[in-house]
């Protein structure tokens, strides 16, 4: 570990109704998200992160998988598991496929007592955290 | 020196070394870890658990005293190997009593629930795999060596071999030649060369235990004691191989009558492998410390993760058993360095094959006597 770098950590809770594969993926997500994991970054083999989290090497890989699909890592035989950078262009289809989870989203907020005015401040703050950092260093790297 | 006070110092030795080490095991733990029980950061400082402690150095100080005692009583009236190992069955069994009773009263102090578990998702890469390699490589070309030439030499040896050496390096045993009895020392070096380096290359891969919210001191302090470790085991691997290589070929030599006896040199060794297993544990434990413990500067908000946090995982806190797990080697909670995982079939499976290659050795030298 190189002097003075903070490590990002994954912490699984196993008492908690998520999966350890969403919880492990969703933490990987919103630390690409949030520029802490840089596109081209590695991460961990599969073994290493399932014996220091203590679970089943298939949890991690499907963990691994799911990012993949949803573009966030690339996986290589060689390279094994890098943070991949984020599509240079936008594909339409996927963007309305997102949309409407976005859509279905809000109105759940909406649902669950979320007034306009704080939905808008609440994106906005979510926003300014993934906004510029993963990009810049995507360009930087790619 | 005679014989007589050699045997004493011998006893002197072993039960100062070995009560030593089991006495102050309680300096070098994780903390967080009483006696086997993750109890907490906060808890163990708490008076309970200093009671605990104090109550472990009081007896076991007793136990080490008692054991000297009745060790130089037993010189005089018992026979040699019983007078000699008496000593140490009397400290380890004290150890295991008194580990138990520290055990249960710490269990008192076990927070409920279920911690988190945490790994690192910066890449650290594996520390300390080079000397391993390295010495996989000596152990293996050095035991193929030595059985290579055990059996080259085999048909050329006299009816009878030596067995066993004297302190002087000369033979004071033979028994007749058979293929146990001559093949029993290169088995052995092949067996040690590979085993050795095959567990320092291991623990090389041994699960990290973390802390939450420590800036990462915690990881860094495991991957540095990890590599000390891994080169440790690596070079007790090697000096243990050349060691036995050297008797193994010798005695054959000795058989064949081209040397009188075993070289001062092996002496030499045995004595150079004694000096530096016992320093390297000891530095091991006060610069380290257990896991790395006197290096992460652990705070009562930094709580361990469930490698070593879960007390649902250790049978007796001695014994980790988790199945989901796929690490082969954890950190021990109460001790120096490593244990398998119990309920990972492969870690079974290798206790099996080295316990099943060490008794193999023993029953041999047992029968070629």
């Amino acid at each position: 570990m190189s002097a003075g770098k903070v490590p990002i950590i994954v912490v699984v809770d196993r008492t908690a109704e998520e999966p350890v594969y969403e919880q492990i993926a969703r933490q990987i997500r919103m630390g690409i998200a949030a520029g802490e994991l840089p596109a081209g970054a590695p991460l961990p083999p599969v073994r290493v992160l399932a014996s220091d989290l203590g679970c089943n090497p298939n949890t991690v890989a499907r963990a691994y998988r799911l990012l993949e699909n949803e573009g966030f890592v690339r996986i290589r035989d060689r390279e094994g598991v890098q943070v991949a950078p984020p599509a240079a262009k936008a594909d339409a289809e996927e963007m309305s496929r997102l949309l409407g989870a976005l859509r279905a989203l809000l109105a759940r907020m909406r649902q669950a007592g979320a007034a306009p005015e704080e939905l808008r401040a609440m994106i906005a703050r979510e926003l300014e955290v993934i906004h510029e950092a993963p990009v810049r260093s995507a360009r930087r790297r790619v | 020196m005679e014989a007589g006070s050699a045997v004493t110092a011998l006893v002197v030795f072993e039960v100062l070394v070995t009560g030593g080490m089991f006495l102050l095991y309680p300096l070098i733990v994780r903390k967080g870890l009483l006696f086997g029980v993750y109890v907490g950061e906060s808890a163990c400082e708490s008076d309970a658990a200093r009671r605990i402690t104090r109550s472990w150095y009081a007896w076991m100080i007793g136990a080490i005293v008692l054991s000297l005692a009745s060790g130089l009583a037993g010189l005089a009236a018992l026979p040699l190997p019983v007078a000699a190992l008496a000593p140490v069955v009397l400290q380890l069994t004290a150890f295991v009593a008194l580990y138990l009773r520290a055990y249960r009263r710490a269990r008192a102090l076990a927070p409920a629930g279920t911690p988190p578990a945490a790994a690192p998702l910066t890449v650290v890469p594996a520390p300390g795999t080079v000397l391993p390699k390295a010495a996989l490589l000596f152990g293996a070309c050095l035991g193929l060596w030595v059985m290579g030439y055990a059996w080259l030499h085999y048909p050329d040896l006299p009816a009878r071999v030596p067995t066993h050496f004297g302190p002087s390096g000369r033979p004071d045993a033979w028994k007749p030649k058979s293929l146990s009895t001559v093949m029993l020392l290169p088995l052995m070096t092949l067996s040690m060369g590979v085993g050795l380096s095959a567990f320092a290359r291991l623990t090389a891969r041994a699960k990290r235990a973390i802390r939450l919210r420590d800036q990462g001191a915690s990881l860094e302090a495991q991957v540095r004691f990890r590599a000390a470790m891994t080169n440790f085991l690596s070079g007790v691997s090697m000096l243990a191989t050349t060691m036995l290589a050297l008797m193994a070929a010798t005695s054959i030599q000795v058989g064949l009558g081209r040397r009188p006896g075993l070289p001062p040199g092996v002496m030499a060794l045995a004595i150079v492998l004694l000096v530096y297993v016992l320093g390297g544990v000891g530095y091991l434990a006060f610069r380290y410390g257990q896991g790395g413990a006197r290096l992460e500067r652990a705070r009562a908000d930094t709580p361990l993760t469930d490698g070593l946090a879960d007390n649902r995982k250790w049978i007796l806190g001695m014994f980790y058993v988790d199945p989901e797990d796929p690490s082969i080697l954890v950190e021990r909670r109460f001790g120096i360095g490593y244990t398998i995982n119990f309920g990972n079939w492969k870690a079974i499976l290798l206790l099996a094959v080295f316990a099943g290659i060490i008794l193999g050795i023993c029953a041999a030298a047992l029968l070629a006597r």
